[in-house]
């Protein structure tokens, strides 16, 4: 068997560790476009602000690829897929597949904007290359501004908070985070990062900049100018299907694929945050880039194309991130009602419960076992049939009810 | 494979597993120096559950799936099986973003006590015999194999 895997990261690495553990002959090929072996990619912002070294962010041990006999090809990027001849073309050679699965992730959305034109200061902040590239270029006075609050903007502010002079926060939505929070919640994350000096400029967009080598200034869409020595563009990311479509596989916004993982094209796969699954809690296809996401759609994929019939576990948004300190725990759908809420400690614990449900949860610097909650949500338990009120304490295993919490800590359940 | 089995009819709730597990996992091994200087965090949770009735009381820890949903969440592959099938943390890889404990259905990690991990029972893989079994007054923790008769 011929397995060629496009994209080496969470979904592409995990892919190709169950094909071997399945099929111990077969030849595995990894793409990568990058220029090192796997890494933690929301490590990079650890990496910018020195708290990872790079020894330490790579996902897997040194020996892994040679040991699993993989055939990493780095700076190798697939360019077409012919699938009627089942073959994959990469810097000018052809590779044949009997099985293929396209792990490509995204990239990141660059908006049209006036006079950006691939100045030597403009940076996304996606890949430990763009990570590295950010480190090299900062000096300890730098103007950095970033377009963007979602998690990358606000992570790559975090990576640079105490090295450059000033770090400024643009963005469209009126809140920080707008995709996962709503206003009350964001606020107290933005006013945490804003105390330690992060300025914010919210409701407003990037209309310009100016400078030809280099970006000088950052033009507001309410005309303000921006002094900018480094430009970090983080408004989003977008799934890279241009090598899926141009072959004539299915797409709608991502990459299409059946609970198996298989798209549109006979024995092609395709894993991560390049497709779109059913998300449980909206019984739509969304574009779930998680990360626990990626890793089970890759193992779905992987087991699949070794000959299994695996179906994926079900998935919905669920984040775990810090930002200077302040963690922020949240999963399913936002809303619901706060158990306590305390603007100036910084602390937040919402539920969102409907129809004897838990369907979502918020929790800011709130120590919980957060996991619990999780599972009633992944579980669908009918929560008026457990122990107590979830509203009325702290989450345990004892919020089930005897025999449920007897299986789960005797069973072997999971 | 064998794992730690909490029973709550015999848990009174005393506390003495959390203190020996924090002790087996210090550096001094030593019970005063580990809470008061080292201040480790234990990988156990001491639950009850109180009716008007009764109290209940039993001890929790990992249980070591087969199929880990910590190991996929984690981001920095830190968290890992090893060869006798022990869930386990490196904590020089590991960068404390939680990700292990949204996902953990038992709710059976907490971050470390200086905030730079997390703490998850590892079954004393170090000394050999999970502390928490040995040092239960009364039996409420057994180091049980998963079929063992003791858990149907």
């Amino acid at each position: 068997m011929k397995y060629l895997i496009i994209g080496n990261g969470a979904a592409g690495l995990n892919a190709a560790q169950t094909i071997r553990s399945k099929d111990k002959e077969g030849k595995i090929t990894i793409f990568s476009n990058e220029n090192i072996e796997a890494y933690g990619r929301p490590l990079i912002s650890y990496f910018l602000s020195g708290k990872v070294s790079f020894e330490n962010i790579f996902y897997r041990d040194k020996d892994f690829y040679k040991k699993e006999k993989i055939n990493l090809l780095l700076n190798t990027p697939a360019e077409k897929i012919d699938i009627k001849n089942k073959k994959v073309y990469a810097k000018g050679k052809e590779f044949e597949y009997d099985k293929l699965l396209i792990a490509a992730g995204s990239t990141p959305f660059v908006p049209e904007t006036k006079n950006l034109k691939n100045q030597s200061n403009v940076f996304t902040f996606l890949t430990f290359d763009q990570s590295k590239k950010i480190k090299d270029a900062i000096k300890a006075d730098s103007k950095v501004v970033i377009a963007g609050a979602g998690l990358i903007g606000l992570k790559a502010a975090e990576g640079l908070y105490g090295k450059v002079g000033k770090i400024t926060v643009i963005d469209l939505a009126d809140r920080v985070m707008a995709s996962v929070l709503d206003k009350s919640a964001a606020d107290i994350i933005e006013n945490h990062v804003a105390q330690k000096g992060v300025e914010f400029i919210l409701n407003t967009s990037v209309a310009a900049v100016e400078g030809d080598a280099q970006v000088e200034k950052v033009v507001l869409s309410n005309g303000k100018k921006l002094d900018c020595d480094i430009f970090i563009i983080a408004v989003g990311v977008r799934p890279h299907i241009s090598i899926a479509k141009e072959a004539g596989i299915k797409t709608a916004r991502a990459i299409c694929v059946n609970e198996f993982m298989q798209t549109s094209a006979p024995d092609v796969y395709a894993a991560g945050d390049c497709v779109e699954s059913l998300d449980l809690l909206s019984k739509e296809n969304k574009i779930l880039a998680l990360w626990p996401n990626a890793v089970n759609q890759g193992e779905t994929a992987g087991a699949n194309m070794a000959g299994g019939k695996t179906l994926t576990p079900s998935s919905f948004a669920m984040n775990s991130i810090s930002f200077f300190g302040m963690q922020l725990t949240s999963a399913g759908i936002i809303g619901g009602v706060d158990i306590f809420i305390d603007k100036n400690a910084g602390k937040l614990r919402r539920l969102n419960i409907a129809n004897d449900n838990l369907i979502g949860f918020v929790l800011i610097n709130d120590d919980q076992r957060a996991g619990i909650y999780t599972s009633l949500i992944n579980d669908r338990v009918k929560l008026s049939e457990q122990e107590y009120d979830i509203k009325s304490k702290d989450i345990g295993l004892n919020f089930y009810a005897k025999e449920k919490r007897r299986t789960k800590i005797f069973g072997k359940e999971d | 494979m064998k794992k730690v089995y909490a029973f709550e009819n015999k848990c009174l709730g005393c506390g003495l597993c959390e203190v020996y597990c924090a002790t087996a996992h210090s550096k001094s091994k030593d019970i005063i120096k580990a809470h008061k200087d080292e201040k480790v965090a234990s990988a156990i949770f001491i639950e009850e559950i109180i009716t008007p009735k009764s109290a209940f009381y039993f001890s929790l820890q990992c249980r070591h799936c087969k199929d880990p949903k910590c190991i996929k969440a984690c981001i920095s592959g830190a968290m890992y099986k090893d060869e006798n099938g022990i869930v386990r943390n490196n904590k020089d890889k590991c960068v404390s973003c939680l990700s292990c404990v949204l996902v953990c259905p038992f709710g059976a990690i907490k971050k470390s006590a200086d905030g730079k991990a997390v703490s998850k029972c590892d079954l004393c893989v170090e000394t050999g015999f999970p502390a928490c079994v040995e040092n239960c007054p009364n039996e409420a923790l057994k180091l049980l194999d998963e079929n063992s008769e003791e858990l149907k």
